[in-house]
């Protein structure tokens, strides 16, 4: 009676056995680079708006504050975003004909609310305050980017738990002065720490790890 | 008490003598004996399927398939992990209106007509919580458990959505249309066979209306059903003072209370008012080393019986006799002879109650139930009267209900053929019409049915016309409180449906050019304000909720002679069955309100139904236990439900209770228990001795909340005897401990609960019900042991059956500062935060149940189904500062971490701390006694911090060194002596 297995049989079991464990460590990185990934994060993605709404022309050139549109982003949890009376203050005067603006003066003349795609997307169990960072030095455009350099709207960073997590975990890295805090162009000075340091005391920001805790952002 | 209760040491008998040392063999052959049957039975019902069920390896499969398949659950797409993908902003955006943000209108809810001021909590433009009005004159900030219902309630998807005409559906132009000419036929007629029945009517602008149509139509007639209603105390006021009065307590010039079957802590418009100032006076007394002292008699145990601190159960029937065996004691000139001793408890009671009210001449209150005969409530008034207690501890004033022509005249009329034209607003008559009315058959004589009501109930089924009433919620109205202040409603939200009020049907049926509720009520008021400045002063109203100084003038009556005592009636009739209203679902009107339905009822704590309720001695010698079935019979009606035993009851008493057997009321309440208003009868509703008492056919489980009755010889509930050594200690936060504590230099959040002020109401609970998104599971679950609750209200017995003593105890989370709970979990999804707070991280949670088991109060629960799963429309009344959480997670109280962050980001931004009593729990804020304490104890001057320093302060269970941060306060009671 021959064997019932080859020599090689051998062979294909060690082959098996190491495509199987690098085919795992392989999907093990593939999954890592997914989660980081434009399209799982939906990081500088442009999405299709009602109107080509440019942040870089209101907020760059024209330099309209952030807080006419986003009134209550020192006030309220939520920004606040424009209701189309806000559009019309400026656009029943200029661009009245603007194929560009036709949408909105439909919203306004139909009472038919304007329907924007989210940019900047938060999981529904993360409760985040607008307020709360902006009066504490935390700059828009830490987390939104340059908006002034934005044509169409995008979002530079992915709002995973890291992201958040570095700065809670040592927010005077990127505390601004009052001053700075709608500054889209600001970058940490070479002296970060130490004004950083002075920052901290001056907002009265919570060092004994309180930002860290589960209970800051979910509920 | 041993029979009714599972008897854990026949258990340990049986154990010892399987062997000495027990292994898992010996425990199946206990597993198995009848014995061991019998004690799952009574003590864990919900496991006795699972005995009875599969064999061990089918159990062992199942739980290998749902380990297995457990982690699917996170493959879920029900509930998307990311935010919603689309912004909708206003064209318009209202001025003083922050999307997201809280924003609170003054406004009043309702219960039998009747207003208690409260706060509605707004979130774009939902109303989605109800707070009290602190300012409100008569509730003063307190809540009840209908007034939190009350915002599930604007969000039932079974409300009526449209005109229906003949089942079909229609629309408010067609009906104006069709009325026009029938009603130009009735004013021709002087309104001769229009009649109009209404529920209960405060409202001064709905009686306005009325007033006037009755002038306009001179022979129209107007009648009142209600089911509760305050018929007994107008008509017990009406033969003691000659007039139709309102009783006020005044619980604070009282030094000795005496309740003869009174209900003051009960459930009724009265409740949040008189609890408060009762636990006030009951505090203020306490700081002087004094009891309040509370005497309750009462055929079935009430909340109030439960509070007393000297009680004696005692039959409907003898009432009567033993509140004037009290006029007679107290008017006695001498001292009564102090020869024999009394021979039963209820004499015994007797005489200590008589000792204490003569004690007292002037500062004492004697005080009965709404559902008391107008007899007692009259001789109560002479006692009263007797004492010099009128002007003093009580006082008059005029009966906030409109008074209308009796409902049995509507019946005589009806069956006479004498109504041509019936309108019924706001009531249910073919539900809740006594069972004598036979309602339903007498409607087919009447040619034209109109019905307002906000579902398409009996009634509405049986009318021509249904007209779908608005929800207080979203309506303009107003209505009077117990104290007669004019309390404004002012509409939250759009009408969800096309609705109308009460005010706005009648002026479409009346009026030529409808008017809206708003002018209806804005013109009325202006006509009685009288004033150059309307304007101002009608604002301030709005926005305060109330008309200012509009509580009705206090009288003082002199009491008529009492009339003499009525010859005994004799003992040997069978037992006296009682009718009340159910204290969650009221009426009935709330039955489809799955937070109500799955509340436990405080005494009994079942759910999801009604019972029979008798005591432990009448089951005994009946031979009944906890859902046996059994039928009361009388004349051609009968019911049959569910029995209860409820220690503390009297004898021979049965209670029934009202609210359910309802089929069209809607998904939630459809089919549920038994109807007890066949059983009553226009000439008696709170009664019904005439009826049979029968043993029924078979049995079945009901659902309850609570299996154990007893603590079991531990001391959960504390008692403190006035003037004794002080019963509290802090010997639970001494202990040394291994675990690694995070002592935090700032906040450290914590709860104290004064179970002397607890009265078991349950305001707490719903109120974190819809504060929290906590889910409702069903009759089903319930009886699985998965009910949801964070929040729950124990209630133990102590003492013997026959006067058993009731006590309760809200038991939240405790917020251990060693949790045990946190070492169970294997991934961290519950841990400490630097302020104390016991987090639980929903989205960490894999749902081992771990922490479940480590926890020795248990107070965390698990999502076992997906039971957060809702009509759209009952979405819209979450809260969007907390999680909705999805099958496989664990949950439970969190001190309301959402208002904690709140206050901590209000205060950071303004670089202050946190104010005392900026943050309060929603439990806290809800309960009418101020029962709760919630704050820092890291701030030595906070009332919590206070709270925790007197000396009654224990922790529950704090002997496992858990270092609970919620604590409680003892229980007062009389020193023994005098017991």
């Amino acid at each position: 009676m021959s064997q019932l297995f080859q020599p090689r049989a051998d062979a294909i079991f060690r082959f098996v056995l190491w495509t199987a464990f690098l085919g795992a460590v392989v999907a093990l990185f593939v999954a890592e680079g997914l989660s980081h990934s434009s399209y799982l994060t939906g990081r500088n993605i442009i999405q299709p708006q009602p109107t080509e709404f440019s942040h870089q022309h209101h907020a760059g050139e024209l330099g309209i504050d952030c807080r006419y549109c986003h009134t209550t982003v020192q006030t309220a949890a939520s920004a606040g975003m424009p209701p189309t009376h806000t559009c019309m203050t400026c656009h029943s005067q200029i661009w009245t004909n603007a194929r560009m603006l036709a949408p909105v003066r439909d919203s306004y003349a139909n009472n038919t609310p304007l329907v924007w795609q989210r940019v900047g997307r938060l999981p529904e169990y993360v409760y985040f305050n607008h307020s709360v960072h902006v009066d504490n030095g935390i700059g828009c455009s830490s987390c939104h980017g340059d908006m002034t350099r934005m044509q169409m709207t995008w979002q530079p960073h992915a709002f995973s738990m890291d992201f958040c997590l570095s700065c809670h975990q040592a927010p005077q890295n990127y505390l601004r002065p009052q001053s700075k805090v709608f500054d889209m162009q600001w970058q940490p000075p070479a002296n970060q720490q130490e004004i950083g340091d002075k920052l901290l005391k001056q907002y009265h920001i919570n060092t004994s790890g309180l930002l860290s805790d589960c209970s800051t952002c979910h509920r | 008490m041993s029979s009714l209760r599972g008897d854990s040491g026949a258990l340990r008998r049986l154990l010892a003598a399987v062997g000495g040392r027990p292994s898992w063999r010996a425990l199946e052959q206990v597993a198995d004996s009848p014995e061991f049957g019998g004690y799952i039975q009574q003590s864990h019902p919900s496991l006795g399927p699972m005995l009875a069920g599969p064999s061990r390896r089918r159990v062992l499969q199942v739980m290998a398939a749902s380990l297995a398949l457990g982690g699917l659950a996170g493959c879920d797409k029900r509930q998307p992990s990311s935010g919603t993908s689309q912004i909708v902003p206003y064209v318009n955006q209202p001025t003083g209106l922050t999307p997201s943000e809280p924003l609170d209108y003054a406004s009043a809810t309702l219960l039998d007509g009747i207003a208690n001021g409260m706060l509605v909590t707004t979130i774009n433009g939902r109303p989605i919580k109800i707070e009290g009005n602190p300012q409100h004159p008569f509730s003063r900030g307190g809540t009840d458990v209908f007034s939190q219902a009350s915002v599930l309630g604007l969000y039932d998807p079974d409300r009526s959505q449209a005109v229906q005409h003949l089942s079909n559906p229609s629309d408010w132009d067609t009906l104006q249309a069709a009325m026009l000419n029938r009603f130009a036929a009735v004013r021709a007629q002087h309104g001769a066979g229009l009649r109009l029945l209404t529920g209960p009517v405060s409202s001064p602008t709905l009686l306005d209306q009325i007033a006037q149509l009755k002038q306009a139509l001179p022979q129209m007639h107007w009648h009142v059903l209600a089911p509760v209603g305050r018929d007994n105390i107008y008509a017990g006021a009406e033969q003691a003072f000659g007039k139709k009065l309102e009783t006020l307590w005044h619980f604070d010039k009282a030094e000795v209370i005496v309740s003869l079957d009174g209900d003051f802590l009960d459930s009724g418009p009265h409740q949040i008012a008189a609890s408060r100032t009762w636990v006030a006076a009951r505090r203020s007394r306490a700081v002087q080393g004094k009891l309040l002292a509370l005497h309750a008699v009462a055929p079935v145990p009430t909340l109030t019986y439960a509070k007393a601190d000297y009680h004696a159960p005692v039959a409907q029937r003898d009432l009567l006799p033993l509140a004037h065996a009290l006029l007679a004691d107290i008017t006695a000139e001498q001292e009564s002879q102090a020869g024999t001793p009394p021979a039963t408890p209820a004499a015994a009671w007797g005489a200590n109650a008589a000792a204490a009210l003569k004690a007292a001449h002037g500062t004492s209150l004697v005080v009965t139930g709404t559902h008391q005969s107008p007899e007692l409530h009259a001789v109560v008034h002479q006692i009263n009267a007797a004492l010099g207690n009128i002007g003093k501890t009580v006082t008059y004033i005029d009966p906030v209900l409109g008074q209308a022509e009796p409902f049995a005249d509507l019946v005589t009329a009806m069956g006479a053929g004498d109504v041509t034209t019936l309108i019924m607003l706001d009531t249910n008559p073919v539900y809740a019409a006594p069972g004598d009315a036979q309602f339903g058959t007498l409607l087919q004589k009447v040619s034209l049915k109109l019905h307002a009501g906000s579902h398409i109930d009996e009634t509405g089924a049986r009318s021509d016309w249904h007209l779908p009433l608005s929800h207080p919620l979203e309506s303009w109205a107003d209505a009077r409180s117990l104290d007669g202040t004019a309390t404004i409603i002012q509409p939250t939200i759009e009408r969800l449906y096309d609705s109308r009020t009460a005010t706005e049907i009648l002026s479409i049926l009346f009026e030529p050019q409808p008017r809206s509720a708003f002018t209806i009520m804005r013109d009325y008021w202006q006509k009685q304000m009288q004033t150059a400045d309307f304007e101002t002063v009608w604002r301030q109203a709005v926005q305060a909720g109330f008309v200012d100084r509009s509580a009705f003038p206090p009288q003082t009556p002199t009491a008529k002679p009492a009339q003499p005592a009525p010859s005994a009636s004799d003992s040997a009739t069978p037992p006296e069955i009682l009718i009340r209203p159910d204290p969650t679902v009221w009426d009935g009107s709330l039955g489809n309100n799955a937070w109500l339905q799955e509340l436990p009822k405080p005494m009994l704590k079942t759910v999801w139904e009604n019972v029979v309720t008798v005591s432990p001695a009448f089951a005994a010698r009946q031979n009944l236990k906890n859902g046996d079935m059994v039928t009361i019979e009388l004349g051609s009606d009968a019911v049959s439900g569910p029995i209860w035993v409820l220690p503390g009851q009297n004898d021979e008493t049965v209670m029934l209770q009202l609210g359910y057997g309802r089929n069209s009321v809607g998904a939630v309440g459809d089919g549920l228990g038994y109807n007890a208003y066949a059983l009553r009868r226009l000439a008696g509703l709170w009664q019904a001795d005439a009826a049979k008492f029968q043993r029924g056919h078979g049995s079945r489980t009901i659902a309850t909340t609570q299996q154990l009755d007893t603590q079991e010889g531990h001391d959960y509930i504390r008692l403190q005897e006035i003037g004794a050594q002080p019963v509290g200690d802090t010997a639970a936060y001494t202990q040394p401990t291994l675990y690694d504590r995070n002592d935090s230099d700032g906040r450290a959040w914590g709860m104290v609960i004064d179970l002397d002020a607890c009265t078991g109401c349950n305001a707490c609970v719903v109120a974190c019900q819809a504060e929290n998104n906590v889910p409702v599971v069903g009759r089903d679950q319930v009886l699985a042991g998965r009910d949801m609750h964070w929040l729950r209200v124990d209630r133990y017995y102590t003492g013997p059956d026959e006067s058993a003593d009731a006590r309760f105890m809200p038991v939240p989370c405790m917020h251990c500062e060693t949790a045990p709970c946190e070492l169970g979990c294997p991934v961290e999804a519950t841990l400490h935060d630097k302020e104390g707070l016991n987090l639980m991280v929903y989205n960490r949670c894999v749902g081992t149940r771990a922490c479940s088991a480590y926890c020795p109060y248990k107070v965390r629960h698990f999502n076992f189904l997906h039971y957060s799963e809702a009509p759209a429309v009952v979405q819209e009344q979450r809260n969007p500062s907390v999680t909705v959480r999805a099958r496989g997670v664990m949950e439970k109280c969190t001190y309301c971490v959402q208002r904690i962050v709140a206050g901590r980001i209000a205060a950071d931004k303004e670089d202050r701390s946190i104010r005392d009593g900026e943050v309060v729990t929603a439990c806290a804020s809800a309960c009418p006694t101020q029962a709760i304490f919630f704050g820092d104890l890291a701030d030595k001057g906070s009332a919590v911090t206070k709270a925790r320093q007197d000396s009654r302060n224990y922790a529950l269970l704090g002997e496992l060194n858990t270092r609970p941060r919620t604590t409680y306060l003892a229980a007062l009671t009389p020193t023994k002596e005098k017991a």
